[in-house]
C-alpha cells in the first residue's frame, strides 16, 4: 500500500504536535502549573538577597518558590511564597526558613524542618528569616588572613629595605666577613689571625707540647695504680684473702647467736612461771587475812558476849 | 581619498538600502501570512509539497542524525561536568544549553543545508526561465502562490524538526545520565524539571520560527535577484547562502541577548 503525499504530511505534523504538546504538559504537570498553591508569608528586616521567583529548597528539592516582595508600614520585609499542594506537608509550624546566599551559584530560601509531626504552619503566620551569606562568611574568614599577609608584606619589605641599605646589617657583616677572609688569607694559621703575634703562636705551640709531656706521664702513673689496684684486688677478694674468712666467722657468729636465742627463750619461760607463782602467793595471804580478820570479829563478839554475863562460860568450837 | 570615502558611502548606503529592502519584503510576506485568501486551493498544494520535501522526506536521516550527533553531545557535556565537579549544573546546561541553544541550531543548519539552498536554487532557475513572469502575465499572485507556502513551510518544520530534536535528546540523556552519573529516571526527571523554565521554551520556539521565516525567505528574495542569464544563478545562490548563514548568526546573538535581558 503506498501511502499518500497528504496522508504523509499529515501524520509527521499531526504526531509531532501531539509529542511536542504531551512534552510541554508533562513538564507543566511536573512543574506544578495545575496544582493548588498554599500561599505563605515570610519576613526579614532586609531585602537584600531576595529575588521575585527564588526557589524555596526542602532538603536539596524545589518545592515552591517566591511569588512577591512587600514591605509592610513598619518597614519589614513580606515575602509571599506560594508551595503545591503535594509538597506543603514539608512545612510545618516549626519549620525554620533560611535564606542561602552561596558564593556561586543563585540564592535560595531552605526550609528546614526538624520535627515532620508538629503541625502544619498557619497561612497567617509571619516567621521570619534566617539570612546565611557566604559572601560574608567568606570576606569574614579570609580578613584576619588577610591583615596577617599585610603584616608579612610589611616585614618582608622592611627586610629587603634592610638588605638594601648600604649601612643596613648585612652590608656591615658582609664587609666584616670580607675583611675576615682577606685577614686569613694573608696569615700561616687561624691561631696568629686570633692572636695577632707570632712569639705568642711559639710560646703557645712550646705550651701544648709540654702538656703533651705531662699527659704522657700521667698516663704511666695510671698504668702503676691499675696495677696495685689488682693485686689489692686479689689480696682482698681471692679465694685466701680476707673477705671470705670473715664470712665464715660471720656465719659461726650466726648460728651461735641462733643457739644462745633458745636458752634467753626458756629463760623468759621460768620468769614468767615465776611470776604466776607470786601472784598465787598474793591471793594466799589476802585468804590468810581474811580468815584471820574473821576470827578477829569473831574474839571480839565473844569479848562482848563475855562482858556482858557473868561467869561465862562457853564453849570452844 | 575621495574616490574612498565615496566608495565606503556607497556600500553602506547599498547595504542599509537591501536591508530595509528585505524588512518590506519580509512584512509584505508575513502581512500575506494571516490573510485568509492567500490560503487558495494551489497554495495549500504548494505548501503540503514543500513540508513534504523538507520534513517528511528528510525525518529519518534528521532522526538518525539528532540520536547520533546529540547523544556523542551530550555525552561528552555530561563528562565534561562530571570531571569538573559541575554536577550540580548538570539541569541547567541540559536544558539551557543542549535543549534550547544547540538543537534549534543544528536544526536550523540541516534545514539550511539541504532546502534553503534548494529553494534558492529553485527561485533563480524559475526567474531565469521567466516562469516568475509567465505567472505574472496569467495574474498569479507570485507572493501567494510561491513565497508564502515556502516560508510557512520553513516555521512549520524548524519548529517540529526542533521539537522532535529537543525530545530526542532529553531521551538520549536519561541514557547517558544512567551511564555516566549513575542516575535513575526519577532523579534526572526531577533535575530536569527543577532546571526547566518555561520562558526559555517559549523564546526557543520563537527563535525556531524566526529561523524558519528567514532562512526561506532569504533565499527567495536572492533568487528572485538573478537575471535572465544562466551565469546569475550561482551568484544569487551563493550570496543567498551567505546571508541565510549571517541571519542565523544575528537571530542566535539576539536571542542569547533576549535571555540574559
Amino acid at each position: 500500500m503506498t501511502l499518500s503525499r497528504e496522508f504523509k504530511v499529515g501524520l509527521f505534523i499531526g504526531c509531532t504536535a501531539i509529542i511536542v504538546v504531551l512534552a510541554l504538559l508533562y513538564l507543566a504537570a511536573g512543574k506544578g502549573v495545575f496544582e493548588n498553591l498554599h500561599a505563605f508569608t515570610v519576613s526579614s528586616k532586609s531585602g537584600d538577597g531576595f529575588t521575585e521567583g527564588m526557589p524555596v529548597v526542602f532538603s536539596g528539592f524545589n518545592i515552591g518558590k517566591v511569588q512577591a516582595l512587600e514591605l509592610n508600614e513598619k518597614g519589614i520585609v513580606l515575602i509571599k511564597i506560594k508551595i503545591p499542594d503535594r509538597h506543603v506537608k514539608w512545612i510545618r509550624s516549626d519549620s525554620a526558613f533560611i535564606l542561602y546566599r552561596p558564593l556561586i551559584g543563585s540564592a535560595r530560601i531552605v526550609v528546614n524542618t526538624t520535627n515532620l509531626n508538629s503541625p502544619p504552619l498557619d497561612e497567617k503566620k509571619i516567621p521570619e528569616v534566617i539570612i546565611v551569606n557566604d559572601i560574608n562568611d567568606a570576606i569574614a574568614r579570609i580578613e584576619p588572613a588577610l591583615e596577617r599577609v599585610t603584616q608579612i608584606a610589611d616585614n618582608v619589605e622592611r627586610l629587603t629595605s634592610n638588605l638594601s641599605d648600604p649601612k643596613g646589617d648585612l652590608h656591615r657583616i658582609l664587609s666584616n666577613a670580607g675583611k675576615i677572609t682577606t685577614n686569613l688569607a694573608s696569615k700561616k694559621s687561624l691561631v696568629e689571625m686570633v692572636v695577632s703575634d707570632e712569639e705568642s703562636v711559639k710560646a703557645l705551640n712550646d705550651s701544648l707540647k709540654k702538656l703533651k709531656d705531662i699527659t704522657t706521664n700521667v698516663d704511666r702513673i695510671l698504668t702503676k695504680v691499675d696495677k696495685m689496684a689488682d693485686k689489692t684486688d686479689s689480696e682482698i677478694y681471692g679465694k685466701d684473702g680476707a673477705l671470705p674468712q670473715v664470712n665464715v666467722i660471720l656465719k659461726d657468729i650466726v648460728g651461735k647467736l641462733q643457739k644462745l636465742d633458745k636458752t634467753i627463750d626458756n629463760i623468759n619461760k621460768i620468769s614468767s612461771d615465776t611470776s604466776e607463782g607470786t601472784k598465787d602467793l598474793h591471793i594466799l595471804r589476802s585468804d590468810i587475812d581474811d580468815t584471820l580478820k574473821t576470827v578477829e570479829d569473831a574474839v571480839k563478839k565473844l569479848d562482848a558476849i563475855i562482858g556482858l554475863k557473868k561467869a561465862p562460860e562457853f564453849k570452844v568450837p | 581619498m575621495m574616490s574612498f570615502w565615496e566608495n565606503l558611502g556607497r556600500r553602506v548606503i547599498q547595504m542599509l538600502t537591501a536591508f530595509a529592502d528585505t524588512i518590506v519584503f519580509a512584512g509584505k510576506v508575513f502581512i500575506r501570512i494571516f490573510r485568509r485568501k492567500t490560503y487558495s486551493s494551489a497554495m495549500r498544494e504548494v505548501l503540503l509539497n514543500q513540508i513534504y520535501f523538507t520534513s517528511v522526506q528528510i525525518l529519518p536521516v534528521f532522526l538518525m542524525v539528532s540520536i547520533l550527533f546529540g547523544s556523542l553531545l551530550i555525552g561528552i557535556v555530561f563528562q565534561l561536568l562530571k570531571e569538573f565537579g559541575l554536577t550540580g549544573f548538570f539541569g541547567h546546561v541540559l536544558m539551557g544549553l543542549i535543549v534550547t541553544e544547540l538543537s534549534p541550531l543544528l536544526t536550523v543548519l540541516l534545514i539550511t543545508l539541504r532546502s534553503a539552498a534548494a529553494i534558492n536554487t529553485e527561485m533563480a532557475v524559475m526567474k531565469v526561465n521567466r516562469e516568475i513572469k509567465t505567472l505574472e502575465m496569467f495574474r498569479i499572485d507570485v507572493i501567494d502562490y510561491l513565497l508564502v507556502p515556502r516560508v510557512i513551510n520553513g516555521i512549520i518544520s524548524i519548529v517540529l524538526l526542533s521539537s522532535l530534536c529537543s525530545i530526542v535528546l532529553l531521551v538520549s540523556g536519561t541514557l547517558f545520565s544512567w551511564l555516566i552519573f549513575g542516575m535513575s529516571i526519577d532523579v534526572y526527571t526531577n533535575i530536569l524539571l527543577n532546571a526547566t523554565n518555561f520562558s526559555d521554551i517559549l523564546i526557543a520556539l520563537f527563535k525556531c520560527a524566526i529561523y524558519g521565516f528567514f532562512i526561506t525567505l532569504i533565499p527567495i528574495r536572492f533568487g528572485l535577484r538573478a537575471s535572465h542569464e544562466l551565469t546569475s544563478i550561482p551568484i544569487v545562490v551563493s550570496q543567498g547562502m551567505v546571508n541565510v548563514f549571517a541571519a542565523i548568526l544575528i537571530i542566535e546573538v539576539l536571542s542569547l541577548l533576549t535571555k540574559l535581558l
